[in-house]
């Protein structure tokens, strides 16, 4: 079943489009990774998705229209961790937890949460009334993905995960987003330059260049096609 | 000691107000991230607007309410209506609303209501006998209402900044508003009431000072209450609550003892010896005592 379509979308920062017409779809519980160079349109992709940036064209989730205001968005079940964390630092741990769940009323479910993600992220656990700015940089990236998984998403949206993280902890990140997605059935997109641990994880490849979709795939495809391999996986 | 304790007394109830002022710029500060130039100004009018309601027989805590609550608006409007709109833009344009709104606000105070000065009735007894005598000094029972007036803002604006969902939220936009956004908190609606609380503040702040004020109501008062309230602000971190608080009343009570204990500064100097001390300090903590230095790890 489709959970995201993504038909003809437009999307920039002032006068200029960076999207030119960006067609794309995910399927409920799937995990879709999206390639391309610097500038391709990645992270707008994403922006325009969860409301933060104008757009036109249509994104529809279940088949129907999504909100453009962030709120809405967040509130019908999409939710982004943003490229460099967004950590709100003067915060503690928990509270950036709390945030998260801005949206939600269940205070009892919130809480039940809370503690769920502390004990899926142990850092966190052990750091709970720590404020947030002095995690280190794996950490933060560990809040970003918990935090934003406190909306309790269907899909979850995350901009450069490994950005800045060392190798070892940028699987351990990968290997819980993996588990996060078999148990709870949460789709993922993910943005990566950094390619290769994400293709693990993906049942489908976009390759966006120049702010459209230039090729799509299975992994496998993706292994296979030799220019692909060069420019986007390095080797 | 009697004459120490009444300069402490009129320096803490000085700075009490200056305290009262900060607040409200700290608030709209952590918000928005401007140094709100029109605070004193809009503090000014809705201090008119209590005054004139007084003179139309109205009850004087009731204008007081009524300011309050008019400040809350035009303080949520201004965020809506003026400043939001620039801010996408740029933020040096945000500092120049607020000297438009600064000189804006006082002209139309004077247009409606003339030059000449008011004598804003006070809220709390104030004859001469009106007093409780500690040590000697003098402590008048309109001071002592000023200095409650602060402890119980001190206590609500505590409390409202730990309640779990508003006062969660407004933490979350002061310091990445982004994020907040991205978590669902209405970021616009938390900045408008940012402002109205600022507004609804500054408003508390002006019906106070003005009964006690040696210049009364008039179009002026406002000047240095403001530049003394900036510097608390300043010297408390600009985005400290307890910060501006302390701010204001160091100032209060070092201009008080100042004046009274070095002749050469008399009335003349008081507020820029006050305020070079601050520079002082400044120089060796340039974060001002409690102003947050941004921890950044990557």
């Amino acid at each position: 079943m489709t959970l995201l379509t993504i038909d003809d979308l437009h999307a920039g920062y002032g006068p200029s489009d960076v999207l030119h017409g960006l067609s794309m779809t995910v399927e409920a519980g799937e995990v879709v990774v999206v390639l391309g160079a610097n500038g391709a349109g990645k992270t707008t992709t994403m922006r325009a998705i969860a409301g933060l940036i104008g757009r036109r064209g249509t994104i529809e989730l279940d088949g129907v229209p999504l909100g453009r205001r962030p709120e809405q968005v967040v509130g019908s079940g999409i939710s982004l961790v943003p490229q460099g964390r967004g950590t709100l630092g003067q915060l503690s741990v928990v509270d950036n937890l709390r945030v998260g769940a801005a949206m939600r009323r269940d205070k009892d479910g919130v809480e039940a949460d809370i503690e769920r993600w502390c004990e899926v992220f142990p850092v966190l656990g052990r750091r709970q009334s720590q404020l947030a700015g002095s995690l280190s940089g794996g950490e933060q990236q560990m809040l970003a993905v918990a935090r934003a998984l406190m909306s309790r998403p269907r899909l979850l949206l995350c901009d450069e995960p490994s950005l800045g993280l060392a190798p070892i902890v940028v699987q351990e990140l990968f290997a819980t987003l993996s588990e996060i997605n078999t148990t709870d059935g949460t789709a993922l997109m993910i943005v990566e330059q950094n390619a290769e641990l994400a293709m693990d994880l993906a049942s489908r490849v976009y390759l966006l260049d120049v702010g459209t979709i230039a090729a799509t795939g299975t992994p496998a495809d993706f292994r296979a096609d030799d220019a692909v391999r060069a420019a986007y996986l390095g080797y | 000691m009697e004459l120490f304790l009444e300069r402490l007394i009129s320096g803490l109830t000085n700075g009490s107000i200056y305290a009262l002022l900060a607040l409200a710029l700290v608030v709209v500060f952590r918000g928005t991230g401007t140094l709100n130039f029109a605070q004193g100004e809009l503090a000014l009018f809705t201090t008119f607007v209590a005054w004139w309601l007084t003179t139309q027989s109205i009850p004087v805590w009731i204008a007081i309410v009524a300011a309050l609550v008019l400040g809350f608006v035009m303080g949520a409007l201004i965020e809506r209506t003026l400043i939001r709109p620039v801010q996408r833009r740029n933020d040096m344009a945000v500092l120049i609303v607020a000297l438009g709104l600064f000189t804006g606000l006082n002209s139309l105070a004077g247009l409606l209501w003339g030059s000449e000065t008011k004598i804003m009735p006070s809220p709390f007894p104030n004859g001469l006998d009106d007093y409780v005598s500690i040590g000697g000094a003098r402590l008048y029972f309109d001071a002592l209402g000023v200095w409650g007036a602060l402890i119980v803002l001190m206590f609500l604006m505590t409390l409202l900044f730990k309640k779990p969902t508003i006062g969660l939220h407004m933490r979350a936009v002061a310091d990445n508003p982004e994020s907040a956004t991205l978590a669902g908190v209405r970021t616009s609606r938390i900045l408008a009431i940012g402002w109205g609380l600022s507004g609804a503040i500054g408003a508390l702040a002006g019906v106070l000072v003005t009964p006690l004020a040696p210049q009364q109501l008039g179009l002026t008062t406002m000047f240095s209450i403001f530049i003394a309230a900036s510097a608390a602000a300043l010297f408390g971190g600009l985005d400290s609550l307890v910060g501006a608080i302390v701010g204001g009343l160091t100032i209060g009570v070092l201009e008080a003892m100042l004046t009274g204990y070095i002749s050469i500064i008399g009335g003349s100097l008081q507020q820029t010896s006050a305020l070079v001390i601050i520079v002082a300090i400044l120089f060796v903590r340039p974060n001002g005592l409690f102003g947050t230095q941004k921890l950044v790890r990557v």
